[in-house]
């Protein structure tokens, strides 16, 4: 429902740069907490002094979604002594490209008509209505941006292109609900490759695992820990010295994938991993076949495997695994051990 | 010639030579006077050479021959490079005199002045003083207790002996250093009550060691802030209170961070042999409360200390003690036996245990994290549906109506719509001139930065011109002291500014009359070359007009006749010309014979001959005694 999906969205925020070198939050609606209001503003590219130009960042916080677009300022415009800014949208759902929309409408009228109040009408409209005149080409209609367009808009090609069979270790991890971090120097390409992470678990449609643009400080990194199992990007090659933040840690620029000591227990591998890795391989190695089609080939084999488990649970009493339960039907050790923790994860298990 | 001569007498003064007061020129000098001077030159010059020759002129005249001849040849062995022989000490001219007098007072070996050229600054004088002190006592033998003389009870004696030990003292002046303001107490205290440094000190040898080391302090304190403060202090650009508070919090910091890491225990420090690990950490531990836990874990570690420690396998029981005590052999095996036996049902008691909990941990750990998700999940959805409720709850209130209830929502929608931008852009008529402001601000802040930064350059680079100038003139105040020092101790007899300006005075009389000669030599070169092209034209003249008449003489008879005076006219002119010029050369031999008469006239060569033949007579007549002598005996 339209309303519905205009509840989603909780606030808009202006950054500027000035001719002094500052950069001030300047303005917003309705309000935003300093808590957040700091960290957009450390995840705006315009506050740190050596970053590159970012024109449009994701993440997430405290269960917040936040979109920041940054534009630099020509000359001709009614904004004086504003060398660049940002407009900072937060909401409750992940729609990169929705609200990427949205933003660029807002920044050519906040360019225009150099004043927020212009920008504030248009919000307000989409708010209400849920389409939003733009100059250019036509309107702006929520209902054109489907929250599964956003969910399948990543390439899950890329991944299995660059890590080839490995793809299976990051499979388990989501399927187990681990801790994954991945790190990139350019925060373009964490947030392209995190956000088809969560795909390899098509059958729970959760992205509120991700986090795709995280820093290493104290505040954001304890609230990454209140989740617990996360798909997070870090830019900071630091963060490989902090184990206690992640079970596998995927190297992007190397492509390496490291599963940490504590986790490798519960990750191990065997027969029933081949094959569900063969598969992705092969899938994607398809150029007949889109990404989504990708997608759709793993969810039919994840469907089978739960299935299964179901099935067992079935025969156990008030149709809950257990560990012995399991042990009775002889899987092989890696297989018996990922079936135990995907019960866990699919709240299966016997408490 | 009269300052050389009294530089030449002042000189042979100096050596020893007697010379009498009256005598102020070379002309005045006799023979036995000439050969003293010369004789004392030569022996200052050169005491091998100077021996065997007498200081002064025998009256026999073939022994004053052979004297002549020696100082000759003396003289010729030193290096005088003129013409020398006995006449010249014999038969004296005062030129050859004076210059073989010039000669020898140069070569007399010059005094060495002390160190004049090292600077001496003040502290300089003070060393050297000691090191001369410190060397005459050490010169001075050592003598046992007995035999010494008071003099020696001074520097040889342990009494005056002290170690260097201080003590503090209070000053009034010097507690801090920026010269604050002090209490009016603290002020009455210093006035009434504080007593003078010596008798602050109770050991009294003490006294210049602490004074000294009190004053160093001040000294070395005074000048590292002022370094610091030059250096960084205005950089910073702060007021110097707020610089030294800024320093001690930073100090402070690091002072307490530093204890806080080498005081907390590292956690691994407890199980492994922790050689690196800070000794006060495993001092504390020490100290710690014996709790059983406790007591376990360090009685565990120190049995680690001499085993390796691997986790799984080292029970508690492997602590209790083994009985010791001599006993026979097969009951001490047995008994050894059963404990082995009980020990390792324990032990393996223990593993499973072990294990089992392990499993436990595990399945706990699993289901933990799916309670936790579970949780999660529900948290989520609880909120939604409860924002759901929120919503249809609304709903529902407008149900009854729905039609005017959406109408009058609508509206209502719009109208708060309306009123927010309303808000909106009110909030803007505030909002933008603040942030004008502020930027505006900043802008200033950064140009005044800008100028403060430039101010404190300058600033630094008069502080450099300061201190190259002081030291400058520190230095010139030096070199000044040292010369006048220089100046008085210099001997007063002779004024050097006299000979100084004289020979300013000769040297700018030489470059007048080398000017002088200068314009006459341009001047006769004028002449000659004035003299040259009228001969020439003469000739040229002659010639053409020689020809002229001479062709037209052929056919007339009065051009004859002026051609024969113009012949005339030409030779007797030539004439005159050339008598001119006879009468010139004349002139300069007159002036050249002029010369030499006076230079031979200044040679006495009359009353030397006189002399010389009064001599000759004096030496036939010895030879003749001589002779008479020989042939007697």
């Amino acid at each position: 429902m339209a309303t519905i999906e205009t509840q989603l969205m909780l606030s808009v925020g202006l950054i500027e740069k000035d001719a002094n070198g500052d950069t001030l939050w300047v303005w917003c609606y309705p309000s935003v907490d300093s808590n957040l209001r700091q960290v957009l503003l450390s995840k705006c590219c315009l506050t740190q002094q050596g970053r590159d130009f970012h024109t449009f960042v994701f993440g997430q916080f405290c269960g917040t979604w936040y979109y920041i677009t940054t534009v630099e300022v020509q000359e001709s415009t009614p904004l004086k002594k504003v060398t660049h800014f940002s407009i900072a949208l937060t909401a409750k759902d992940f729609n990169p490209e929705k609200y990427a929309a949205l933003s660029r409408i807002l920044c050519r009228m906040y360019i225009k008509h150099g004043s927020p109040v212009k920008m504030m009408e248009a919000y307000l409209t989409v708010l209400i209505k849920g389409i939003c005149q733009s100059d250019e080409n036509g309107s702006f209609l929520i209902k054109d941006y489907d929250v599964r367009k956003a969910y399948l808009a990543g390439s899950i090609k890329d991944v299995v292109s660059q890590f080839g069979m490995e793809t299976i270790i990051l499979y388990t991890a989501v399927m187990l609900k681990k801790r994954i971090v991945v790190h990139h120097p350019r925060i373009e390409a964490l947030l392209e490759f995190t956000r088809v992470l969560p795909a390899l678990s098509w059958h729970r449609k959760d992205w509120s695992i991700l986090h795709p643009y995280v820093d290493l400080n104290d505040t954001e990194v304890e609230d990454l820990q209140k989740c617990p199992g996360y798909i997070a990007g870090f830019v900071e090659p630091e963060v490989v010295n902090r184990p206690e933040l992640f079970d596998v840690y995927v190297n992007l620029p190397d492509s390496v994938i490291k599963v940490s000591q504590n986790a490798k227990e519960a990750m191990s591998m065997g027969k029933l991993h081949k094959e569900v890795g063969h598969l992705i391989v092969q899938s994607s190695e398809d150029p007949e076949k889109s990404d989504s089609q990708v997608i759709k080939d793993l969810s039919l084999k994840t469907k089978d495997i739960l299935a299964n488990l179901v099935a067992l649970a079935e025969t156990c009493e008030d149709s809950k695994i257990t560990l012995e339960g399991l042990k009775k039907h002889h899987f092989p050790a890696a297989t018996e051990n990922f079936l135990f923790h995907l019960a866990a994860a699919e709240q299966l298990l016997r408490i | 010639m009269e300052e050389v001569d009294k530089i030449l007498i002042h000189a042979l003064k100096q050596i020893g030579t007697d010379v009498s007061e009256e005598i102020s020129s070379i002309n005045q000098f006799s023979s036995e006077l000439i050969v003293k001077a010369v004789v004392r030159c030569i022996q200052v010059i050169n005491p091998g050479l100077g021996s065997p020759l007498p200081s002064s002129l025998p009256p026999a005249m073939s022994a004053r021959f052979r004297v002549g001849m020696s100082l000759a040849q003396a003289c010729q062995e030193l290096g005088y490079k003129g013409e020398i022989g006995y006449q010249t000490f014999l038969y004296s001219s005062e030129l050859e005199i004076r210059s073989l007098l010039m000669f020898l007072v140069e070569k007399l070996p010059r005094e060495s002045s002390e160190a004049s050229d090292q600077p001496t600054g003040k502290s300089v004088v003070l060393q050297r003083a000691i090191a001369a002190a410190i060397k005459a006592q050490l010169s001075v033998p050592w003598l046992p207790m007995n035999c010494r003389l008071p003099l020696h009870t001074e520097t040889q004696s342990a009494g005056p002996l002290h170690s260097f030990h201080t003590l503090p003292l209070s000053l009034p002046y010097s507690s801090t250093g920026l010269g604050d303001k002090y209490e009016k107490e603290e002020k009455e205290y210093q006035r009434d009550f504080l007593l003078p440094v010596t008798a602050q000190i109770s050991h009294q040898p003490s006294m210049v060691a602490s004074i000294l080391e009190h004053h160093t302090t001040v000294l070395s304190a005074v000048q590292q802030w002022d370094n610091e403060w030059n250096s960084q202090g205005l950089l910073s650009r702060l007021t110097p209170q707020e610089y030294r508070a800024r320093k001690m919090a930073r100090l402070r910091k690091r002072i307490k961070e530093q204890l806080r890491s080498n005081a907390h225990p590292s956690p691994e420090g407890s199980f492994r042999s922790s050689h690196s690990s800070n000794d006060l950490s495993e001092v504390l531990q020490m100290f710690k409360s014996p709790s059983s836990s406790d007591h376990i874990l360090t009685k565990g570690t120190h049995f680690t200390h001499t085993q390796k420690f691997t986790f799984e396998q080292e029970p508690a029981a492997v602590t209790s003690p083994v009985p010791t005590g001599r006993q026979s052999d097969g009951d001490v095996q047995q008994r050894q036996q059963a404990e082995i036996e009980s020990l390792q049902q324990q032990l393996q008691q223990l593993c499973t245990e072990i294990e089992q909990l392990t499993t436990d941990m595990k399945h706990m750990s699993v289901t933990h994290t799916q309670v936790l998700n579970e949780i999660k999940q529900k948290e989520l959805m609880n909120k939604e549906t409860e924002d759901k409720i929120q919503v249809k709850k609304k709903t529902l209130d407008f149900l009854p109506d729905s039609d005017n209830s959406l109408q009058k929502l609508q509206a209502q929608v719009e109208a708060s719509a309306a009123r927010l931008v309303n808000l909106a852009s009110q909030w803007e008529k505030h909002r933008a001139p603040l942030i004008e402001e502020h930027r505006r601000l900043k802008e200033k802040c950064s140009n005044q930065e800008l100028e403060s930064s430039r101010k404190l350059s300058e600033i630094k680079s008069m502080q450099e011109k300061i201190r190259v100038a002081t030291e400058e003139a520190r230095k010139k105040e030096d070199i000044h002291k040292q010369l006048v020092t220089q100046l008085e101790n210099l001997p007063k007899d002779v004024s050097r500014s006299a000979y100084t300006q004289r020979i300013l005075e000769i040297v700018s009389n030489i470059k007048k009359q080398k000017e002088e000669i200068n314009k006459i030599l341009s001047d006769t070169r004028e002449l000659q070359k004035e003299i040259n092209s009228l001969t020439g034209k003469l000739d040229r003249t002659f010639a053409v007009t020689d020809e002229l008449v001479f062709k037209d003489a052929k056919k007339d008879e009065s051009v004859r006749k002026s051609y024969k005076y113009l012949a005339a006219l030409h030779d007797n002119c030539n004439q005159l010309i050339q008598t001119i010029e006879e009468t010139g050369t004349i002139l300069r031999e007159i002036r050249d014979l002029e010369e030499q008469i006076e230079t031979e006239n200044s040679n006495k060569t009359v009353a030397n001959l006189e002399r010389i033949l009064e001599d000759y007579k004096a030496i036939r007549q010895e030879n003749s005694v001589l002779a008479a002598k020989i042939k007697e005996g």
